[in-house]
């Protein structure tokens, strides 16, 4: 979450909303947002777990989402997947959004 | 007194030799399972989502249809750092 708060220029340059996503309750995360001062919204899947489920990142056996970052278009499409470690790294989530909006890669 | 303080170093050494048995224990704690991989590829429409934030708003995914790109950035709980 905190390298995605140090890039989110980068982000906001290229025309896109970040989220974090998790399964905690909303104060929960306000609380962890205001520590690592994190000032993009948080979503907070805790009552249902429905949307961590739609989107595969739910952990059945241990109740909790794992580490994932989707990069979805304009028309709501998929355009880009980290999964595990390698999610917390935005910057290839970055790029991403980077090809979406300027159709070509961070020079 | 003499006695004393070696009753003392005696046991302090005791609780550290405890102390340190006990390290191995807490760092062999098992690995969390291999994490799921999403059912979800590129190319496909994201699954919907309409969710409260820490903003006090309610986000939909179909809100920005046609407006802005959408990074979700999903963590396993909070307080993990990253």
């Amino acid at each position: 979450m905190k390298a995605y708060q140090a890039d989110i220029a980068k982000f906001e340059a290229t025309d896109t909303q970040v989220f974090g996503l998790s399964v905690d309750s909303v104060p929960a995360n306000m609380e962890f947002a205001k520590q690592i001062g994190v000032t993009f919204p948080i979503l907070s899947d805790f009552k249902k777990r429905s949307v961590v489920k739609d989107y595969g990142i739910f952990n059945e056996e241990q109740g909790f989402g794992n580490r994932a970052t989707f990069v979805i278009d304009k028309e709501g499409i998929i355009r880009h997947i980290d999964e595990g470690r390698v999610a917390v790294d935005p910057t290839s989530a970055a790029e991403a959004c980077n090809v979406l909006t300027h159709k070509k890669a961070i020079q | 007194m003499i006695k004393k303080s070696l009753t003392l170093v005696l046991f302090l050494a005791a609780l550290s030799v405890t102390a340190l048995a006990q390290q191995p224990a807490t760092s062999a704690t098992p690995r969390p399972a291999a994490p799921p991989k999403t059912h979800l590829k590129v190319g496909q429409a994201a699954p919907e989502f309409n969710l409260p934030a820490t903003d006090g708003k309610t986000y939909k995914l179909s809100d920005f249809k046609g407006k802005k790109n959408v990074v979700l950035a999903a963590y396993v709980l909070a307080f993990t750092g990253g």
